[in-house]
């Protein structure tokens, strides 16, 4: 009886606790209390059964369906006092499994409870323990996903430093180890165009973070070199990633502008295969001027993987000297392409409707384009194996200064003249054609023809254009009169 | 003809300024690349907002909103010199 009542004394103290637990959230204790209450569980007094039986429902009901139990707690207790309570059991046992298994009515004396109807869980029934969604939750695994962007966000800014940073050095590793030769050939060496004076800056023009240029001016034979490092984008991850896939190599490409005087007329290229096949379908001059395919090196030496495009045999074999060759067989791995041309006017422009109306205008130009060794994985050092191509094109510079096509007169009547006047006049178009007798040279004739056939091709286009033209005249004319008549009107 | 190489082929008289070519004469050789970032970016970062404002897929939104910022970033690193910082800052924003 002692520890009975004890027990008894322990539940009873349970219950205000019980009543505050409503409210709570948190009903992990409440199982650490009602676990004390099973071990006395076991007696079988039907007077607390009713006890015993709480704590097994406590025990092993789930949260969410907690409060209703606890309000079948202390309804129960009374249970033989009050009726009113016994409503509320019914009701909260309505969620209920099972409710009436004979097996478990052991414990409890029917007639003592009326309207009792217990209805307890099966004992067999698993705890069934409802996770917090885990939005709720407050633990690092629910931003994982933060966590990942903002870890990919820092590569990238990494990625981007160090990119740019290496860049930058081997850019200055290039123009350190150019430095001397590009003074010694020229005035003016690094210009941005927006200072007053005409004053050496001495240092590259860094367009982005993978283009810098250097502008050199002021020397025989050319009007300026305009040299492009174009380095690979390594401040940018994607880019990075994209050429581990497909490696790409760093490039140095130099643009010479000539003046008229400076070049005669032809149209040259060598380098490699493929990028001589590129070339001829995309830019204007070759193109147009350069018809047949790229021929074999071999006669020269050159290694089976360059190519040449020339205008004229004469033009190959002219440019084709030794020293030329010598450096085009020793640095041939670096060379892209070379392009020589006195009718340069850049990559074919995309017709839009119709063709374009005028003649592009052209340029006398070098062009090279030099691969800079390492496939991407450069190091300033490497650098230093590009100056013999620097002296390759100071060299091309004075070479084609000094070469001058043969424009030997053959025939009789030499004093004749085939003059050919192609007018950019819109509508007209005079070609006037007098004896034929003494033979131009063929550059020239080549250029005639490639002119004769633009205007052929544009002739309709330019006679419509004409045409509106004097109609609006017409009109012009029209309200002019009709002005002019008002006027004398008033 | 040696005289030539010993002579100095500098001259100051033949200086040229250097002029930025021109953008207008050759649209094909520019890097689309950050137009195109921009592009999804800020179609992304509508997207975001749309699906915010429906309030029904919120992973989704997630994932817009970050591809958003990515695109940025990308847009920024290949960026010519020529656009303004303020350009690029709005489109961080």
């Amino acid at each position: 009886p002692a520890g009975i009542h004890a027990f008894y004394s322990q539940q009873m103290l349970l219950l205000p606790f019980m009543l505050l637990l409503l409210a709570s959230p948190m009903t992990w204790g409440r199982y650490d209390d009602f676990d004390d209450g099973e071990d006395l569980a076991e007696f079988d007094d039907n007077d607390f059964a009713e006890f015993e039986d709480l704590s097994e429902d406590a025990g092993m009901e789930p949260e969410a369906t907690a409060s209703p139990r606890v309000a079948a707690a202390p309804a129960s207790d009374q249970d033989d006092d009050d009726d009113e309570a016994v409503v509320e059991i019914e009701d909260a046992q309505d969620d209920f499994e099972d409710t009436e298994t004979p097996d478990e009515d052991i414990k409890y004396d029917t007639e003592e409870f009326e309207g009792f109807e217990k209805s307890s869980p099966s004992f067999k029934d698993p705890i069934n323990i409802i996770t917090v969604p885990s939005h709720l939750q407050n633990s690092w695994e629910s931003y994982y996903m933060e966590i990942l962007m903002v870890t990919g966000l820092l590569a990238y800014i990494m990625n981007y430093i160090i990119g740019k940073n290496k860049n930058h050095r081997l850019a200055q590793a290039w123009f350190s180890s150019h430095r001397e030769l590009l003074e010694s050939n020229f005035a003016l060496v690094g210009d941005d165009g927006t200072s007053k004076e005409a004053v050496s800056t001495g240092k590259l023009n860094q367009e982005n973070e993978h283009i810098y240029n250097l502008w050199c001016s002021g020397r025989v034979c050319c009007e300026g070199m305009l040299i492009q490092l174009k380095f690979l984008k390594r401040q940018d991850l994607l880019n990075v990633l994209a050429r581990m896939m497909r490696p790409v190599c760093d490039q140095v490409q130099i643009k010479v502008t000539l003046n008229d005087e400076d070049m005669d007329t032809f149209v040259f290229a060598v380098g490699s295969r493929k990028a001589m096949a590129r070339l001829q379908k995309e830019m204007q001059d070759l193109s147009e001027f350069c018809s047949d395919k790229p021929k074999s090196g071999a006669k020269y030496s050159l290694p089976e993987f360059m190519a040449i495009l020339s205008e004229m045999g004469e033009v190959t074999d002219g440019m084709m000297d030794s020293k030329m060759v010598h450096y085009l067989i020793n640095h041939a791995d670096k060379i892209e392409s070379i392009h020589f041309s006195d009718q340069f006017s850049g990559p074919k422009l995309m017709q839009e409707e119709g063709q374009p109306l005028k003649l592009p205008e052209t340029k006398k130009t070098l062009l090279f384009t030099f691969n800079v060794p390492g496939m991407g994985n450069t190091s300033p050092k490497d650098m230093d194996a590009l100056l013999p191509l620097m002296n390759m094109v100071i060299y091309s510079i004075d070479k084609v200064k000094k070469f001058r096509l043969n424009r030997e007169v053959s025939g009789v009547s030499s004093t004749h003249a085939i003059v050919l006047i192609g007018c950019r006049v819109f509508g007209a178009s005079l070609y006037v054609s007098l004896g034929a007798s003494v033979e131009l040279q063929k550059a020239d004739k080549n250029r005639a023809r490639v002119e004769e056939n633009f205007l052929k091709q544009t002739h309709a286009q330019r006679q419509e254009e004409a045409a509106q033209r004097r109609e609006q005249k017409k009109l012009e004319k029209k309200q002019m009169k009709m002005k002019q008549i008002k006027v004398k009107a008033m | 003809m040696f005289s030539n190489s010993m002579a100095d082929p500098r001259r100051q008289n033949k200086i040229l300024r250097y002029k930025p070519p021109s953008t207008d004469t050759n649209p094909t050789l520019e890097d689309p690349t950050p137009d195109y970032m921009n592009l999804l970016g800020m179609i992304f970062s509508m997207c975001g907002l749309m699906l915010k404002l429906t309030e029904k897929l919120v992973f989704q939104l997630k994932w817009c909103a970050w591809i958003a910022v990515y695109c940025s970033f990308i847009s920024f690193a290949n960026s010519r010199s020529s656009e303004d910082t303020k350009q690029m800052m709005s489109s961080f924003m």
